[in-house]
């Protein structure tokens, strides 16, 4: 474990951006879109907003850059499954058009998990069952991202209907670790990380419903933040577990993390779970920075390092981390949480029925994969959903479709509630001692590709991420350098208490500010070395690495329309 | 098959309804911005939230809630201030999300009732009157009460039109059309206790549900149109038995009659069964007006399982005491109130009162035009309610029936109304001309004064005048005066008709009697 060592050197590219911000004032649009992608790669949305200040970028020059690097990278990453270019560049032109804003997310590239809807966009939540799905209407997160500025340079890979930890359950193949591409980058929005983590995209949005944020952040070594159960509308993502289900953002740092909250949260009419937030993320993180934690009581769950199958670099990384936020002034408290082994039972309770529910609708009446050949409705239903659905999603539906059955509710859905109830508790009663939790959030560092083959191995790696759905508490994954043996990132959590996320970000970026990491894959690097300078549509002549190494996609009838790994003409939506 | 008065010699039926009211007159829908309206163009009145689009979310309407908890404050239920929506899950395409947002145990509206007033030919059908009540005045007939379980608030279902085959249902169709515009729309399910005897029973608590419902003004109550829907649920026990016998539940009742008849087909079917040795089966039945007869749709053997599970989208519903009180006040006179009122205010005759307190439309328009006409005249109320009682019952009723009109679609106004109560009330008019000036206003909405000046009506009341016609009458027939004072009284007509014909109709016939009995009597 050596947190502190910049092995990649990517810090310097950046501040070659910042140094290029200040003398260049003046320059106009589309000048510089032939910007190094190791310098592209590196900027956060503070560097985005001061080189468009000062003129020396504009909007388009980022859409482009952005879209550089997604021909550059993704086609090792398999990230997007559908980039958005064109949507980009007229976002960028509008922007540039009007004064350039340089607060929200104006000009800041960003791409957003499959399972939200936007207009003019495919919605396939990585699904064969809605390959086709041309979203009719725009989520409220990627309404609110988009009104705040931001460029939408495509729709990320994912979990199939976000069922998984490893973002092998998509039907269009999987996502690649950027740190080691024979890896998973964790799941289910293993798309949103990997792109942040490869310099793609400075920040992304993703959705958690038992880790699906925190545990690929962790992975791939950004950091991915799940709000408070109620702070970003659900309104327009499609839904795995209603009362589980937070929408929360990836980026390259707290502060990028704080920036794209403030811009998507609060009360929106059309999701009555949503709640007003009256602080702002942006100033929690400052002042996390400029104020540090002195006095702030850090809350260490008993037991959790002595669980089996807890790895011995996520232990010295919690340890880490304990250690530096006691040289910050703050204060370490064990915490009991009597309840929290009972999380995983409730939630792949409460889960799996809620996931039920949910996706009956597809049902290939109105939209989605429908199979031809039935004599009756039941037999279109039966077949459509058997070809359309994958084995993940299967069973996921057949085990709520189990558990919510007459005489079954009883054994299993109520006393899960219960369960739930009690976690909730458990939850409340600790922060009334201490104000942030610090935990792993992923028992191991990320694992290779087929490696975890049965689904409750799977289930057991969302263990400290778990309860916080069930509770609807908000929890952070902050990277805190690479493990010292496996080179890949390590991460921790911080919990905080329900709609005092402002703690969370607080203490995030005062812990991030003493750790001197790398952010960025190796592999941007690698690629930055093979090209000089981008554009769109140029392709470095470098060779790719070798096909084999790349997992294959684990659906044979994966819709050949749809593999949009960086065809530029077939991604492009029209 | 035996038939009705039979079967129930020897069974008793138990009878529950499950009534679904859609509530038409909210503009939106339950759980969107869609606009509610009847027979519109296909799918034009849908959005992705009522179209089960992937990622919606359901945003319930304050509205819904208001209706249904003034319905159950009129049906007398306990209003609870705590309840949730569930999830009722099933495959159907006309259910875009395939599962129906509900309620689950605790409703919105719980434990309430209706006193159910059985009167003349109906409560023939029910020859044993136990528990029930006498009627108050000792009128032919009797009270019982029912009892209502729960009202509880849904979304509807879209329209499926299945094309080709026969019989236009979906088994042997080519395909199937679907209409999302009704998806969503607020609807109230209110079921009842086994309280129901027998069909007429059935058919007056529905027809009072409705009155109700519509002195509510939260739906239009259109069994045509579907926006009142009932089910029936009925078995049959022995007289002098307490178990009950297994059920069918019975569909397509789809008008009053259609309800009375196919309980009574389904009622007298299980008694043949039944006393045939054989089992009822508890199974879903279609009525078939055609055919009169039911027909079985699908034999339940197990419950249907709908994994009804807490809507995880909606939060739980807490009403405050504020909300509940806020719309008692706005519960308006129910219509067993209203013919309170008529029958203990103004004297109206029990038929009169029970025409225009349980039409609600007709009832407002009453008591528009007697407001306006205590305001102007002096004349005695009760004589003028009652004359304004018979001009709408005997005129107004008659008109809109034979033209097939309602009231709104008339130029009546109530002012022109108790205007022409006024004016035959004051002897100004003969019944005749008064049926002449309605049948003006009605159509051009011309005030009766007006239209009287226009027509140069006038009555003659004149004492003077009117004697001076019945002289020259008297001496134009010398032999009938003979024959009235040998004792045919009856030709008094005779002597009427000759001097209303003498003064063009315009003479009080009322008056003109008065003088010729005392002319001939001199």
């Amino acid at each position: 474990m050596n947190p502190t060592k910049d092995t990649a050197g990517n810090a310097p590219e950046a501040d070659k951006a910042k140094e290029r911000a200040s003398k260049n004032p003046g320059k106009r649009a589309g000048e510089n879109n032939n910007m190094p992608l190791a310098e592209y790669a590196a900027l956060n949305i503070a560097d985005i907003r001061s080189a468009l200040v000062a003129g020396d970028l504009s909007a388009l020059d980022l859409a482009l850059a952005a879209q550089a690097a997604l021909e550059h990278l993704d086609e090792q990453v398999h990230a997007f499954v559908q980039p958005t270019f064109e949507l980009a560049q007229t976002t960028a032109n509008e922007i540039d058009s009007h004064n350039v804003r340089a607060t929200g997310l104006a000009g800041v590239p960003i791409a957003f998990k499959d399972n939200m809807n936007q207009q003019g966009t495919r919605t396939t939540c990585a699904s064969k069952m809605l390959a086709n799905y041309q979203s009719t209407y725009t989520a409220t997160c990627v309404g609110r991202a988009l009104a705040a500025g931001a460029l939408p340079m495509g729709k990320l890979n994912m979990d199939e209907f976000a069922f998984g930890s490893s973002t092998e359950t998509s039907a269009f193949g999987p996502t690649c670790n950027p740190w080691d591409i024979r890896r998973v980058p964790g799941g289910s929005s293993g798309g949103s990380a990997a792109a942040v983590a490869s310099g793609m995209v400075p920040v992304a949005l993703g959705s958690d419903t038992g880790g699906s944020i925190r545990q690929p952040a962790a992975f791939c070594g950004v950091v991915g933040f799940k709000p408070t159960y109620g702070t970003v509308s659900r309104y327009g993502v499609v839904a795995f577990g209603s009362s589980l289900d937070q929408v929360g953002p990836f980026g390259r740092s707290v502060a990028c993390v704080a920036a794209t909250m403030d811009a998507i949260c609060g009360r929106d009419a059309l999701d009555c779970t949503s709640q007003d937030v009256s602080f702002s993320y942006e100033q929690a993180a400052h002042a996390g920075t400029e104020q540090g934690i002195k006095g702030l009581r850090v809350g260490v769950v008993s037991g959790y390092l002595d669980l089996p199958g807890v790895h011995p670099e996520v232990i010295a990384a919690l340890q880490g981390a304990i250690t530096r936020l006691q040289q910050l002034g703050a204060y370490i408290q064990e915490i009991e949480l009597p309840n929290a082994k009972a999380a995983l039972s409730a939630y792949y309770v409460i889960g799996p029925c809620e996931a039920f529910s949910n996706l009956s609708r597809f049902d290939s009446v109105r939209y989605g994969y429908r199979r031809a050949g039935a004599d009756n409705l039941g037999e279109q239903y039966e077949l459509s959903r058997s070809a359309g659905f994958g084995a993940e999603t299967i069973r996921r539906i057949m085990l709520g479709s189990y558990l919510l059955s007459s005489g079954v509710y009883d054994t299993y859905y109520y006393p899960a509630q219960q369960v739930r109830t009690l976690i909730t508790q458990d939850y409340e009663r600790a922060f009334e001692q201490v104000d942030v939790l610090l935990t792993p959030v992923s028992p191991r560092t990320a694992f290779e590709f087929g490696e975890i083959a049965d689904p409750t191995q799977m289930y057991l790696s969302d263990i400290f991420t778990i309860p916080i759905n069930i509770a609807g508490n908000g929890g952070l994954s902050l990277p805190v350098g690479l493990g010292e043996e496996s080179k890949l990132p390590v991460a921790v959590q911080i919990i905080g208490p329900q709609f005092k996320d402002f703690n969370i970000m607080r203490v995030a970026a005062a812990l991030e500010a003493t750790y001197d990491i790398q952010r960025l894959a190796p592999l941007v690097q690698e690629e930055h070395r093979r090209t000089a300078a981008l554009r769109p549509g140029e392709k470095s002549a470098a060779p790719r690495p070798d096909a084999e190494s790349k997992p294959k996609a684990h659906h044979d009838d994966t819709p050949a329309a749809h593999d949009t790994r960086l065809d530029k003409t077939a991604g492009e939506v029209q | 098959m035996k038939n009705l008065e039979t079967v129930l010699r020897d069974w008793e039926a138990v009878i529950g309804l499950e009534v679904h009211t859609e509530l038409t007159t909210l503009t939106t829908k339950m759980f969107c911005g869609c606009k509610i309206e009847y027979g519109a163009e296909p799918n034009t009145h849908v959005c992705p939230v009522c179209l089960g689009m992937p990622g919606a979310l359901p945003q319930p309407n304050k509205a819904a809630i208001q209706s249904i908890v003034l319905a159950g404050l009129a049906v007398g239920c306990t209003i609870e201030k705590r309840s949730m929506f569930y999830r009722k899950n099933y495959f159907y395409p006309d259910m875009s999300k395939n599962f129906q947002i509900t309620q689950g145990p605790v409703a919105f509206c719980m434990r309430g009732g209706l006193d159910l007033e059985v009167v003349g030919a109906a409560a023939k059908e029910r020859g044993h009157r136990e528990q029930t009540r006498p009627l108050t005045g000792g009128a032919q007939g009797y009270l019982t009460h029912i009892g209502i379980t729960r009202i509880h608030m849904e979304e509807d279902a879209g329209k499926m039109v299945h094309k080709g085959g026969e019989s236009g249902r979906i088994s042997g169709a080519d395909y199937s059309l679907l209409d999302y515009n009704r998806c969503g729309t607020p609807l109230i399910e209110l079921v009842t206790e086994p309280d129901l005897r027998t069909p007429e029973e059935a058919r007056l608590f529905l027809q009072k549900l409705r009155q109700i419902f519509l002195a509510l003004r939260i739906s239009n109550c259109s069994m045509e149109q579907g926006s009142l829907r009932c089910d029936g649920n009925v078995s049959l026990r022995r007289r002098g038995t307490n178990a009950l016998g297994t059920k069918t539940e019975l569909k397509n009742m789809n008008s009053f009659k259609n309800l009375h008849d196919g309980l009574t087909y389904e009622i007298c079917r299980q008694a043949e069964v039944l006393e045939g040795g054989g089992r009822v089966v508890q199974e879903t039945r279609h009525w078939e007006p055609s055919t009169r007869r039911t027909i079985s749709m699908r034999v339940k053997e197990t419950a249907d399982d709908y994994r009804l599970f807490p809507e995880p989208d909606l939060a739980p519903y807490d009403l405050s005491d504020e909300f509940i009180a806020g719309v008692r006040a706005l519960l308006p006179e129910l219509p067993d109130e209203r013919r309170e009122r008529y029958l203990r205010d103004y004297d109206l005759p029990l038929h009169d009162a029970n025409i225009l307190a349980y039409d609600v439309d007709l009832a407002d328009f009453y008591d528009a035009a007697l407001q306006t006409s205590a305001k102007e005249k002096s004349t005695p109320t009760q004589q003028l309610a009652k004359q304004l009682a018979k001009l709408l019952i005997n005129e107004v009723l008659a008109y809109l029936n034979a033209h097939n009109l309602t009231l709104a679609q008339t130029a009546l106004s109530p002012e022109n109304l108790a205007g022409l109560a006024g004016l035959t009330l004051s002897g100004a008019l003969s019944s005749k001309q008064a049926k002449a000036v309605f049948a003006q206003t009605v159509t051009n909405g011309d005030s009766p004064q007006e239209i009287v000046d226009k027509l140069g009506f006038k009555q003659v009341s004149d004492v003077e005048e009117l004697t001076a016609v019945a002289r020259d009458i008297l001496t134009r027939f010398p032999d009938k005066v003979r024959e009235y004072r040998a004792g045919k009284t009856g030709l008094i007509g005779f002597f009427v008709g000759q001097a209303m014909q003498a003064t063009a109709g315009q003479a009080n016939p009322v008056l003109l009697n008065e003088t010729f009995t005392g002319l001939l009597n001199e």
